[in-house]
């Protein structure tokens, strides 16, 4: 609909350049006629004056008037080669015919009446006021045919550019409606989609909040997290994280992204959510956690186009050891007490793709030291130029960010929303636990 | 009275007929009698008058060749030569180069060398009232 409406448009500003072309064409040709008409009549007033100069020096035999019979003669002649070039740019070929039978006339007549009497100017001029005549009557025919064949000319011109307004006036006004039209109809139908993109991001956000852990207080740990929804054009993402207690010592954390947007993606959040922890109910290997959960997802979501990244943790609140697995999650960080971050690495493929082994990999959280979990709209976050932070520069963000977990997702949050100039281009998700300083076997 | 409403469509009929079928033909604009002036409106104001409209009407359609031979059976009259109208013959003269066909006018020339003499001369060449009506 947008490529047939640009090309609406393109078409009625290319006809318009073509009709305003076309028309400055004839304009210019009728331009170049009217001045060939005016040229014509003064070219039949130096015809006149060749004959007025030659008649005054038939009867008073001065001199002046040889000088200005042959300066009317030349006037003639170079008036007459203007007149035939402008004729035949124009094309106008019977014109160009009867112009050049009168140049033709003309020169008969030099030769045959005005050079003989220049040269004996005591002959009888009775014998030559015929022949002269007869030349006088013949040019003026031709001429009138030339002055008629350039009026046709011109008239046509004028009723063409006439015809061309008119026609460029409808034209221009079917463009504008159809534009116009489409550009209603596009209109409307983008704001049917608006209001359903919006209605599905109200739903999505309902959902969202319902699924969102009310987190339990971890013994000798500080827990804070941060959510931020994308713009109001973009369809809400699944994003999903979860703390959750386990047993008294053990408390299983999570992060995961589902690759599509939407009530399936929300829906499909709150179902990673309790089936994980259904999973680490039954399981406290993260990496089995994440392959068990891998097969039942295969098993239940049938869009082949759907994965998961996601970051399994079971946190021993006592010995702060972390065990962990990662599918493909790389927005998993640590920072140290000594303000050191570290980032967690990837122990698998993302879920959903592959029937893969998950790796678990063990992590000794000392007291201040906080685990910082993120989905990618963190690290994928753009800045205004278009460049991505990418995890080095979400690790400069943790770094600077405070101590305390709420805070510190407060203000990556905020650190994000600033990067992309307020306009959000992905949900983000974040998670932070921190091991109380003085607590465990510090305490 | 069907009948005579059929009658009365076919005498109206046969009345419209040789009304419509009747060519429409320009009126000769001069009248007999009248007194004029010769004047001729090309660049040489004298007036050629010819012997016969034929020679008049082949003139104004020929080359300048050809006119040089018709114009033997012409005089050339001064312009303002005063002249009565005798016939007249609306629209007989055709040229190429005229845009509409002009009238073959004879004329009784009453001033000027060839006083007494008759000829035909172009409608365009008459001038006085003749003119005046023309316009």
């Amino acid at each position: 609909m947008t490529a047939f409406l640009v090309v609406v448009l393109y078409v009625a500003i290319q006809g318009s350049f073509q009709t305003r072309a076309r028309i400055s064409d004839t304009f210019s040709r009728q331009s170049t006629i009217e001045r060939s008409q005016i040229e014509l009549e003064e070219l039949l007033r130096l015809e006149i004056d060749e004959q007025n100069s030659l008649r005054g020096y038939l009867l008073t035999r001065d001199p002046f008037y040889v000088e200005q019979y042959r300066a009317a003669a030349a006037g003639f002649d170079a008036r007459i080669a203007t007149i035939r070039r402008a004729l035949q740019a124009q094309q106008l070929g019977t014109a160009l015919q009867a112009l050049d039978q009168y140049g033709a006339l003309q020169v008969q007549w030099r030769k045959k009446i005005a050079m003989p009497l220049l040269a004996h100017p005591g002959t009888d001029i009775t014998d030559l006021d015929k022949s002269n005549k007869i030349f006088s009557d013949y040019e003026n025919e031709v001429v009138d045919s030339v002055r008629s064949d350039l009026a046709d000319t011109s008239a046509a011109l004028a009723a063409s550019t006439k015809a061309q307004l008119i026609r460029s006036a409808y034209s221009r006004a079917l463009w504008l409606f159809a534009f116009g039209l489409l550009a209603i109809v596009l209109n409307a139908f983008r704001t049917r989609l608006y209001r359903e993109l919006e209605q599905e991001k109200n739903t999505t956000e309902v959902l969202q909040r319902a699924f969102r852990s009310e987190f339990v207080p971890l013994p000798n740990c500080d827990v804070g997290s941060a959510y931020l929804s994308a713009g109001s054009h973009v369809a809400v993402g699944g994003d999903v994280f979860d703390v959750y207690r386990l047993s008294d010592e053990l408390a299983l954390v999570l992060i995961a992204d589902v690759s599509g947007k939407g009530v399936d993606a929300a829906v499909l959040t709150a179902f990673i959510k309790f089936t994980i922890r259904g999973i680490a109910l039954r399981r406290r290997e993260p990496g089995a956690i994440l392959a068990e959960f891998n097969t039942a997802f295969a098993q239940t979501v049938e869009n082949p186009y759907l994965f998961v990244s996601m970051f399994v943790g079971v946190l021993d609140t006592q010995t702060f050891q972390l065990r962990y697995a990662s599918a493909g999650h790389d927005s998993a960080f640590v920072r140290r007490s000594t303000n050191e971050v570290q980032q967690l690495s990837v122990t698998g493929p993302v879920l959903g793709v592959m029937e893969e082994p998950f790796g678990t990999r063990t992590l000794n959280l000392e007291p201040g030291d906080t685990l910082v979990l993120a989905t990618d709209g963190l690290t994928e976050a753009r800045k205004r130029s278009g460049e991505q932070l990418r995890e080095a520069g979400a690790m400069r963000l943790i770094e600077r960010a405070s101590e305390q977990p709420q805070l510190l997702a407060d203000e990556l949050a905020a650190q994000v929303r600033v990067l992309g100039g307020n306009r959000l281009r992905d949900d983000l998700a974040i998670l932070a636990i921190r091991v109380l300083p003085g607590s465990g076997a510090d305490a | 009275m069907r009948r005579a409403a059929f009658l009365a469509v076919v005498l109206i009929a046969l009345v419209l007929r040789p009304a419509a079928a009747k060519p429409a033909a320009s009126p000769c604009m001069s009248r007999i009698g009248q007194h004029v002036v010769l004047y001729s409106v090309s660049d040489d104001p004298q007036v050629f008058v010819f012997d016969t409209k034929i020679r008049l009407r082949d003139y104004h359609a020929a080359s300048v060749d050809e006119m040089q031979e018709i114009a033997k059976h012409a005089w050339l009259v001064a312009p303002g030569t005063r002249a009565m109208i005798v016939t007249c013959e609306p629209g007989f003269v055709q040229s190429p180069y005229f845009s509409r066909p002009d009238d073959a006018i004879g004329v009784l020339l009453l001033t000027g060398s060839h006083r007494g003499h008759t000829g035909w001369v172009l409608g365009s060449d008459v001038r006085g009232v003749y003119h005046d009506i023309h316009r």
